[in-house]
C-alpha cells in the first residue's frame, strides 16, 4: 500500500494505482483525453502530464503507477506550460467548426482551452491539414477525421468492449487518422456509445445531429426499458421533446448504453403514438372509448380475463391485479411470467426484451393467479368473453386468442403495438412521461422519472384501469400509483 | 475471387511464424515476405493475412500504413528512393529529383509506363556520409551526381543493376 502526496495532501493508495487515479480519490481533477476508466491505457494524448518529483521529465498519470514516497505535482508552472503546449498541438489542425459542431458545449478540446490555455494560435489557418469531413460510417454515426485529436477511445473500444475491431489508426504521424475497412460500416449494437466517448466532435450521432444545441438540454435521470437489463441512463430533452438518452455509467449494471435501447424514446414521439381510443379500426375520443371497453367489461364481468405485462412497471400491474380481483371479482387473471433472464451478448443486450418480468414476480406473490397455461387453456375453451391485456403482453397468448376469439381489450402507447383483432385499444402515458417501479435482471429496484408530459388527455395506465373499473361499476378509489401497491412488497 | 496465400507461402510462413513465442509476432516479418513476392501487398492480401495470423484486420491495415517502406501499389522493376532528408538536400538531392522526373517523365510516387521506374522521395535513408543517396530496390548508391545519375539509369534501361 504505497502512500503518496499530491499537490501536497497525503494518501495512500492500493498497489497498482495509477497517479490519475489516485488524484481523482483526492478530488484532484487531471485532465485527459485518452484516457477511460473502461478502457485499456494508452497514454498517447499527453493531456494528463504532471510533475513527479525526481523525475527528470513530466510523466503521464495516466499511465504511471504509484510507488512509495512519490511527490506529485498537478498546478505546477512546468505541468501548466506542459497543458497549454499539448493544447496547442492538438488544435493546431483542428478545424473552427465549433458553431456547426454538435460536440460544442461538451468539447473537451474547448472546456480545456478555457481551463488551461486561452493562448492565441500561432498557425494560420490557411495551413490546417485538410481531411474527409461527414463521412457516415455506419447506420448510426459520422465520422468527421478533421477533428479527431486521435485519443484512439473510439478504436479500443471497438477492440475491447464489442471486440468487433471495426476501426483502426492508418499511415503515421501527421498523416494518421481513423478509419476503417473500405465498404464495411460500423455496425455493432454499441456504436453510439462511441459518439459519446469521443472528447471532441469527430464522431457524431446521426440520430442528435442538428437537432439541438447541448446546452438547451435538461438532464433527467431515468432508466432504460429496451430490455430486462434495466439500464441506467440520462433522457435529455428540451421544451417537451426528448432528443438523446446516454447511459449514467454505475458499478451495478452499465457503463454503456446498446444503440437500440438508446433508441427507445423515438416511441414517445412518433407519429404513431396513440392519443385516443381505437376501437376496431376507428380512432374515437378517449371517453367514449373507455366507456365502450367499460361496457364490455361489465357484460362480461366473471368471463373476463386480465393479463399483467412485464413491459409494465410493478404500480400498473398491481392496478391490474386490483380491477380483476377488487372491481370484476374473477379469478381469470395471470402474473406468470418466466422469461429467461441473462446477457445474451456478454455486453449489456438481455435476453428477456421485456424490462419488468422481475417486478411482475412481486405482483403475483402478493395476488396469486393462474400460470399462463391455465389462462390460455381457459381462454381457448371459450369461457372467457373479454380479455385485457397489454398491447405487447398479448402475444403470450397470441394462439389463445386466435382459436376462441373471445374481445380483446388492449392498452398501447403505440398504434404499431396494436395487436391483430383487438376490439379496443386504449392509450396509456409511456414512463418516459410517468414514473413507475420496474426491477432489472439482477432484482435491483429501477424507477423511471417523467422527463416530458404525456400528450393531453393521456393518463398512466393505473388511471386508466381505475376509470375502467369505476365505468364498469365498482370504484377502486386509486388516487395515485402508490395506492395500487397495497399489499405488494416492494 | 477472395485472395488465398499459394501453399507454398501458407508453409513459409507457418515457419516464420514458428520463430515467435507468439502468432501475431510475425506481422511485419510476413509483410516483408508479401512484398518481396509481388514487390507490393494488396489490399486482398491484407485480408488473407489477417485470417492466417487471426487477428482483425484492422491491426494488420494499421501495422502495413504505418511503415511507409511498405508499398500498396504495385511499383516498376526498379524502385528509385531518393532521399530528401537535410544532409541530402544540401548536397542536392533535390536536383537529382529534379532530373529523374524530367528523364523519366513521372512525378514522385507514379510508375513509368513500360513499368521499369517507380520514383519516391523518402526520408533519410540513414547514409548522411555519402549523400546525396538514392535507394533502388534494396541497394543504395552513395555520392551522387548528374553523371553518376545518368550512368545509373542507363545501366537500369538496360536492366543491369550495378553492383
Amino acid at each position: 500500500m504505497p502512500t503518496i502526496t499530491i499537490d501536497g495532501k497525503s494518501l495512500e493508495v492500493a498497489k497498482g494505482t495509477t497517479l490519475l487515479e489516485a488524484a481523482q480519490q483526492l478530488g484532484v481533477y487531471i485532465p485527459r483525453y485518452c484516457y477511460h476508466p473502461k478502457l485499456s491505457i494508452a497514454g498517447n494524448c499527453r493531456m494528463c502530464l504532471v510533475e513527479v518529483e525526481k523525475a527528470p521529465k513530466l510523466m503521464t498519470a495516466c499511465s504511471t503507477e504509484a510507488f512509495e514516497g512519490m511527490v506529485v505535482h498537478t498546478a505546477s508552472d512546468r505541468v501548466k506550460a506542459a497543458r497549454r503546449d499539448v493544447l496547442e498541438y492538438l488544435l493546431i489542425n483542428h478545424p473552427l467548426d465549433c458553431p456547426i459542431c454538435d460536440q460544442a458545449g461538451e468539447c473537451g478540446l474547448q472546456d480545456y482551452y478555457m481551463d488551461y490555455s486561452l493562448a492565441k494560435s500561432r498557425f494560420s489557418q490557411a495551413d490546417k491539414v485538410r481531411r474527409q469531413k461527414r463521412r457516415a460510417v455506419g447506420p448510426q454515426l459520422v465520422l468527421d477525421n478533421e477533428r479527431c485529436i486521435l485519443c484512439t477511445r473510439c478504436v479500443r473500444f471497438c477492440s475491447e468492449v464489442t471486440k468487433t475491431s471495426e476501426l483502426c489508426v492508418v499511415e503515421r504521424g501527421d498523416h494518421s487518422f481513423i478509419d476503417l475497412k473500405e465498404g464495411k460500416a460500423l455496425d455493432n449494437d454499441y456504436t453510439l456509445n462511441i459518439a459519446d466517448i469521443c472528447p471532441v466532435g469527430a464522431f457524431t450521432s446521426r440520430d442528435f445531429r442538428f437537432k439541438q444545441r447541448v446546452w438547451f438540454l435538461k438532464k433527467t435521470p431515468t432508466v432504460c426499458l429496451g430490455c430486462a437489463t434495466g439500464c441506467l441512463i440520462e433522457a435529455h430533452h428540451n421544451e417537451n421533446t426528448i432528443y438523446r438518452l446516454v447511459p449514467r455509467p454505475n458499478a451495478e449494471t452499465n457503463t454503456w448504453l446498446c444503440d437500440p435501447g438508446r433508441l427507445t424514446y423515438k416511441a414517445v414521439q412518433a407519429g404513431d403514438r396513440l392519443v385516443k381510443g381505437v376501437i376496431k379500426n376507428g380512432l374515437i375520443d378517449l371517453e367514449p372509448a373507455l366507456r365502450e371497453a367499460a361496457a364490455r367489461i361489465d357484460e362480461a364481468r366473471a368471463a373476463v380475463a386480465v393479463l399483467g405485462s412485464p413491459w409494465l412497471s410493478v404500480e400498473d400491474n398491481a392496478a391490474l391485479a386490483l380491477l380483476a380481483k377488487d372491481a370484476l371479482k374473477t379469478g381469470n387473471y395471470c402474473f406468470d411470467f418466466n422469461t429467461e433472464q441473462g446477457i445474451k451478448d456478454g455486453i449489456l443486450i438481455n435476453k428477456d426484451p421485456a424490462p419488468n418480468t422481475n417486478g411482475v414476480k412481486l405482483v403475483k406473490a402478493a395476488h396469486g393467479g393462474l400460470s399462463l397455461e391455465e389462462l390460455s387453456r381457459r381462454i381457448t375453451s371459450g369461457q372467457v368473453k373479454v380479455v385485457l391485456a397489454e398491447a405487447r403482453a398479448a402475444g403470450f397468448i397470441k394462439d389463445a386468442l386466435k382459436a376462441a376469439a373471445p374481445r380483446l381489450i388492449a392498452f398501447a402507447s403505440n398504434r404499431g403495438e396494436i395487436p391483430a383483432g383487438s376490439y379496443a385499444t386504449l392509450p396509456y402515458a409511456s414512463y418516459f412521461e410517468v414514473p413507475g417501479t420496474f426491477l432489472n435482471y439482477q432484482g435491483l429496484r429501477r424507477r423511471t422519472a417523467p422527463s416530458v408530459e404525456a400528450p393531453e388527455g393521456v393518463k398512466p395506465l393505473w388511471a386508466v384501469i381505475n376509470k375502467l373499473a369505476a365505468y364498469s361499476g365498482t370504484s377502486l378509489r386509486l388516487d395515485s400509483a402508490d395506492e395500487a401497491l397495497k399489499g405488494v412488497r416492494s | 475471387m477472395p485472395f488465398k496465400f499459394t501453399e507454398e507461402f501458407r508453409a513459409r510462413a507457418e515457419k516464420i511464424c514458428a520463430r515467435y513465442p507468439r502468432r501475431d509476432a510475425a506481422l511485419i516479418p510476413l509483410l516483408l515476405e508479401m512484398q518481396k513476392e509481388k514487390g507490393y501487398i494488396a489490399e486482398e492480401g491484407l485480408d488473407a493475412l489477417a485470417l492466417f495470423l487471426q487477428i482483425p484486420y484492422s491491426r494488420v491495415k494499421g501495422v502495413a500504413t504505418f511503415y511507409t517502406m511498405f508499398n500498396h501499389e504495385p511499383v516498376g522493376k526498379y524502385h528509385l528512393q531518393v532521399c530528401r532528408n537535410i544532409s541530402c538536400h544540401m548536397a542536392g538531392s533535390e536536383s537529382l529529383l529534379g532530373r529523374l522526373r524530367g528523364r523519366l517523365g513521372i512525378a514522385e510516387g507514379e510508375t513509368t509506363r513500360d513499368g521499369l521506374f517507380t520514383l519516391s522521395a523518402v526520408e533519410c535513408l540513414g547514409a548522411c556520409g555519402a549523400a546525396p543517396v538514392m535507394q533502388v530496390n534494396e541497394k543504395y548508391f552513395e555520392n551522387l551526381d548528374e553523371a553518376k545519375l545518368d550512368a545509373l539509369l542507363e545501366e537500369l534501361k538496360h536492366g543491369r543493376l550495378p553492383h
